[in-house]
């Protein structure tokens, strides 16, 4: 391995920067100003072929978010796309609605977009710089040192990380899931946010990659093997133990009642009893696993980042191999309403794919 | 006619060689006609030496001689050129299997090989060229433990299968599909960066020989399996001049046309021989001085030689014409060849020092062909004055005419003198002396310049289509562009915006923010395929160290995070120093328009930049330097007007000392500006450095015609004929002889449209067009309004000293 650089791996040494005087101050000027954050996404004819990075349902409409703000809506299961009004440039890392109408995007430099019409039309509801005070006044009410450093240390820094997930139980309730174990919640449909890390049992500050819900449970995962459970609604996570030392990018809380975990090198573990204990399936690939998603016909559908898609009708026992049309990447995989696939990655929108008839490898 | 009969009386008093008084006219006239021996042998002389010289004539266009200088985004991109890694003059060559794919030992052995040849070509910049080969293509994935990579054909690589996947791979996440590979996987690119010197011989980079190379190795390596396609600046030289040969018989062609023509015209073996001998020897002399002052031709000037033989060809059948008449008034020779020279010495002078002073203008344009092509010009016309204007009335003085030729010529004036009916064309022409009709030329004059002005503001400047207009649509040369289109999305047409920083900030987050902005905004443009920076690296880096994961993909607002994506980053994307970015735009075309919208929506980004210690400057790149090209054209197009028309304005005004005689010969010359700029849109040409000088040369030569024709017209009036009988006295003397060399010179380059070489087809067009126009111009608009301009009560009462010499029927 030739370039190495990992946020985490570097936390040590900013936290030792952070204790020189003037740093904090100069960084925080350094990156007042991000524009981006408050520029609308052009609408641009190059928007389809953009880095799309989630998808999701709201009723029987498709959207797509991606970078530069680039929000894609579909009412006709992808034949035709066009694109909504997004007040922030900002690349969207993941979209949910709650139901036909109300959806909420996060995104990099702290975003978060709620739409109330079905995606025409969205507005800011939290940005990076918000979210650091927020963490900031939540840890200055605590008493745990070490919090109340990171939380310094998240304002001085500036809305330098993304937001990677999110999970809405309904139109009020949410959390929002990002870098370095950042996790905020409303209880309001995200008119007002809380800092939710000192309920957190992530003392590492690992990235958070995935929050899904199973039953009356939360789950999230994330990097370094780390999955937590909340059993209290969310009060507080607890770390489960992990089967995995390697990150988890996704999970996908199946119909029967079954958790998958899925991330990095084709790894993907299955629980049967709520994340007490895990099992490996072989999936047979070697590149990560970006999306997972249970079919209409209750299949199991995984896809890799490198365009593979594994499908299983018996629990994740066996996949049968196929790949995206023209092998596109994948980051996200949606079934539209007339039972077609929809993929998105780095090279945009592949939409109406045959799942039937997806081109073997 | 009463003026006949002084003219008589001199008939018989020079008939006689001693009769004629040696000491008459003036100073130059002397020294020329009484050392005849001495300028025969002194021109002999020139002409063995200069031929010698002309031999050694070499053909050649260097890329940076083509482009403006001077122009900001030059200066930008030569200043940073030492930092910028192959953006110059590059070569393209598309390697294709014909059968399967590029992944096949066989054909990955057959571009290994080629590549090392090109590698080997004196003057191919080494360290830039790019290949599947080359250690410079690599390849870089995201891996969960940050970023992996390697070059795309592995040290490993033996030629097996699993080699071959590992290639595919490579390939596949190397980010070259488009650009080095094409999508359908079925040819991949060697991309060549030429120095503008060759190191081997410490002179230009020779295009000819270079291509004549290319095309050695095409026809070694190409085959059933593989196909090879070339496209670049140096190629397309290359190309052209391997169509000089047929360019060149094609130039002989139209030289053997006019011989037909002049000899059909005046049934005179020897006169037609001196007047093609001499304009011959003006090139000669031309192409011989040029080559001694160590100028050498380029395909874009490669017309000049021609040109100056049909300069020379009416010049010297005006010359010719006069002597022959005055021999068929029964003048001798000698006498009469001195007396043509002291008539019309004078004008053929102006009308050769407008024609220089007018190409010599072309020299405000600041791009170095243009530059050279005024001075080969302007020589070639200067040469003209000794060869067409001095040693053709010598030669004509000792070889004479044929007598059934001399009494010939003088037909239509003995008709008329003998009452018959005058010849039914001069009568037409006349009819535009009066007013009715004049008032009609005129008018129609008028309407054809609004036309003309209205169809001619649509000219476009640059290329109009994709590919070379130098060479026909279905030229090999073009066919590989399209190729190149078609099949690989990053095309050769580049554009490059350099984005100067303090010394190791080239990666801070607002500077690559702004930089992904203009991408962006360049992104939406018609015309604009992709782009590449280092802020477009940065985003998938960070992605890539952070697992891989694509949700990464984003340029964070961290300086450190961003810094450390420098050690991953290819050169060309930044400098040594981390203090200079490039961003690279692909275009679709080079099209005008196109390089129009980028320019201005980059200097638009520009103007609103607020970074202090970030400069953006345009531009670099193929499509950078045409787009400065495309600006300096455009400005120079007005310029090189203003100072032709200047300074053949002045020249005229020295000459006829008449603002009223100036505007007769200038008005038609403007129209045909404007009506040549009309017939350039419709031929779907655009101005560029090609075609610009072809406006300039067209009033070079216009005013010849204007300036033979008026400069009799005033004489004959001045003398006090009205000017139904000057224009018609002056469509006796030199006005036919305009008119059979606007005709002939028009036929002659009018074959060059089936030339294979589009740009000398597009030129034979223009010219054929043009000497039509100024024919036409001198010949109707000129005495229509000579009608309003030069009425007769202007010359009526007085009888001042003439400043022209008087026609011989005047005393």
């Amino acid at each position: 391995m030739i370039g190495n650089f990992s946020f985490t791996r570097a936390l040590p040494l900013l936290f030792t920067a952070l204790l020189l005087p003037g740093w904090a101050t100069a960084q925080s000027a350094a990156v007042a100003q991000i524009p981006l954050l408050d520029q609308p996404a052009l609408h641009s004819a190059k928007a389809q072929r953009s880095v799309l990075l989630a998808l999701t349902r709201a009723g029987e409409r498709l959207v797509a978010v991606g970078e530069r703000g680039i929000i894609l809506l579909s009412d006709d299961s992808g034949a035709s796309w066009r694109q909504a009004q997004v007040p922030a440039s900002v690349s969207l890392t993941s979209v949910q609605f709650a139901d036909a109408e109300q959806g909420w995007a996060v995104g990099h430099l702290g975003v978060v977009l709620h739409s109330a019409d079905g995606g025409e039309t969205w507005n800011k509801q939290l940005d990076g710089v918000q979210a650091a005070q927020l963490a900031l006044q939540s840890a200055q009410q605590g008493d745990d040192a070490k919090l109340l450093k990171a939380a310094e240390w998240l304002v001085a820094d500036g809305p330098d990380k993304p937001f990677l997930d999110l999970y809405f139980s309904d139109i009020r309730h949410g959390y929002i899931v990002g870098a370095y174990g950042l996790i905020l919640r409303t209880s309001d449909g995200g008119a007002s946010w809380q800092a939710w890390m000192h309920q957190v049992d992530n003392p590492e500050g690992l990235n958070l990659y995935a929050i899904r819900a199973l039953g009356d449970q939360l789950f999230i995962a994330g990097e370094r093997g780390l999955l937590l459970r909340s059993s209290d609604g969310g009060q507080s996570f607890q770390a489960l133990e992990s089967p995995y030392e390697g990150s988890f990018f996704g999970l996908l809380a199946s119909r029967s009642g079954g958790l998958l975990a899925y991330g990095l090198r084709g790894n993907a573990w299955w629980s049967s009893d709520r994340g007490d204990s895990w099992r490996q399936l072989d999936t047979g690939v070697e590149s990560a696993l970006a999306a997972g998603l249970e079919l209409n016909d209750g299949r199991l559908l995984l896809a890799s980042q490198s365009g593979e898609l594994l499908l299983s009708g018996d629990g994740g026992a066996h996949f049968d191999h196929r790949r995206t049309r023209e092998g596109a990447t994948v980051a996200a995989v949606a079934q539209a309403a007339d039972g077609s696939l929809t993929s998105v990655g780095l090279g945009g929108l592949s939409a109406r794919q045959d799942i039937q008839a997806v081109a073997r490898p | 006619m009463k003026y006949e009969k002084p003219s008589s009386a001199m008939h018989s008093l020079i008939g006689r060689l001693e009769d004629f008084d040696r000491a008459s006219g003036n100073r130059v006239e002397r020294a020329i006609f009484n050392h005849r021996p001495w300028v025969i042998l002194l021109c002999l002389l020139a002409t063995l030496v200069l031929g010698w010289q002309a031999a050694g004539i070499g053909i050649n266009a260097s890329y940076e001689k083509t482009i403006p200088s001077k122009h900001p985004f030059v200066v930008n991109f030569l200043a940073e050129r030492s930092e910028l890694s192959g953006l110059g003059n590059a070569l393209r060559i598309a390697v294709t299997a014909e059968q399967g794919d590029i992944f096949s030992a066989d054909y990955l052995d057959t571009l290994a090989r080629l590549n090392d040849e090109i590698y080997l070509l004196p003057g191919v910049d080494k360290p830039y060229m790019k290949s599947l080969w080359t250690p410079t293509t690599r390849w870089t994935a995201v891996t969960e433990d940050g970023l992996d990579g390697g070059t795309v054909i592995p040290g490993s690589y033996d030629g097996s299968a699993a080699s071959l996947d590992e290639v595919r791979t490579n390939v596949a996440r190397s980010g070259e599909i488009g650009q080095l590979v094409a999508a359908n996987f079925k040819s991949s690119v060697i991309y060549v960066p030429l120095l503008e010197i060759n190191p081997e011989t410490g002179k230009a980079l020779d295009a000819g020989e270079f291509s004549r190379r290319l095309e050695a190795l095409r026809d070694k390596y190409q085959s059933e399996q593989v196909r090879i396609h070339i496209t670049g600046f140096s190629k397309l030289i290359g190309d052209l001049i391997e169509g000089l040969l047929q360019v060149a018989l094609f130039f002989v062609a139209a030289v053997a046309v006019t011989i037909a023509v002049l000899f059909w015209y005046t049934r005179c073996v020897r006169s037609t021989f001196a007047v093609v001998l001499c304009s011959l020897v003006g090139v000669l002399w031309q192409v011989g001085l040029l080559a001694a002052m160590g100028y050498e031709l380029d395909p874009y000037s490669i017309l000049v030689p021609f040109l100056v033989f049909a300069i020379g060809m009416s010049h010297g059948s005006q010359k010719m014409n006069g002597i022959m008449q005055d021999i068929g008034r029964g003048m001798l020779p000698w006498v009469a060849a001195r007396l043509t020279f002291r008539r019309l010495f004078l004008a053929g002078l102006t009308a050769l020092i407008s024609d220089a002073v007018g190409f010599a203008v072309l020299m405000v344009i600041e791009i170095r062909v243009i530059q050279d092509l005024a001075i080969t010009a302007s020589i070639g016309v200067a040469v003209l004055i000794l060869t067409n204007l001095v040693l053709l009335p010598v030669l004509l003085s000792y070889i004479g005419v044929s007598p059934k030729a001399a009494q010939r010529s003088l037909q239509a004036e003995q008709a008329d003198s003998a009452g018959l009916a005058r010849h039914p064309l001069w009568r037409l022409l006349d009819r535009f002396t009066t007013r009715r009709w004049a008032v009609a030329a005129v008018l129609l004059g008028l309407l054809l310049a609004l036309v003309g002005k209205g169809i001619g503001s649509q000219l476009q400047i640059g290329d109009l289509d994709p590919g070379a207009p130098e060479l026909r649509a279905d030229s090999r040369y073009n066919r590989d562009v399209e190729f190149m289109n078609d099949n690989y999305a990053a095309s050769s047409d580049i554009f490059v915006v350099m984005i100067r920083t303090p010394e190791d900030q080239c990666t801070r987050y607002a500077t690559l923010s702004a930089v992904d902005q203009l991408a962006w905004r360049l992104e939406q443009l018609p015309g604009v395929e992709s782009t590449n920076s280092m802020a477009a690296l940065s985003k998938i880096a960070t992605a890539g160290y952070n697992e891989g994961n694509f949700k990464w993909y984003e340029l964070v607002p961290n300086d450190g995070a961003l810094g450390a994506v420098q050690t991953r980053a290819p050169r060309e994307l930044f400098n040594q120093g981390c203090s200079l970015l490039s961003l690279y735009v692909y275009l679709a075309d080079h099209k005008a328009e196109t390089l129009n919208r980028v320019v201005a929506t980059s200097e638009a980004f520009i103007a609103e930049q607020q970074l202090p210690e970030v400069k953006f400057m345009l531009a670099a790149g193929s499509a950078g330097i045409e787009a400065a090209t495309n600006i300096v054209v455009e400005k120079a197009m007005q310029e090189m007007l203003y100072w032709v028309y200047g300074a053949v304005i002045l020249l005229c005004w020295v000459t006829f000392r008449s603002w009223r005689a100036v505007l007769a010969a200038i008005l038609p010359l403007i129209l045909t500006s404007i009506l040549t700029e009309a017939l350039m849109v419709g031929l779907g040409m655009g101005v560029k450095v090609a075609t610009l000088p072809v406006i300039a040369l067209g009033v070079g030569i216009g005013i010849d015609y204007a300036l033979y024709v008026l400069s009799v017209i005033l004489a004959r009036m001045r003398a006090g004929d009205s000017l139904s009988e000057a224009y018609y006295r002056a469509l006796l003397f030199t006005g036919k002889v305009v008119l059979l060399t606007g005709v002939t010179l028009a036929i002659a380059v009018a074959t060059w449209a089936f030339s294979p070489i589009k740009f000398q087809a597009d030129m034979g067009i223009l010219l054929a067009f043009m000497f039509l126009m100024n024919m036409l111009g001198a010949l109707i608009l000129l005495p229509a309004l000579a009608y309003f301009l030069l009425p007769q009560r202007a010359f009526g009462a007085k009888s001042e000293a003439p400043a022209l010499p008087q026609p011989s029927g005047a005393s």
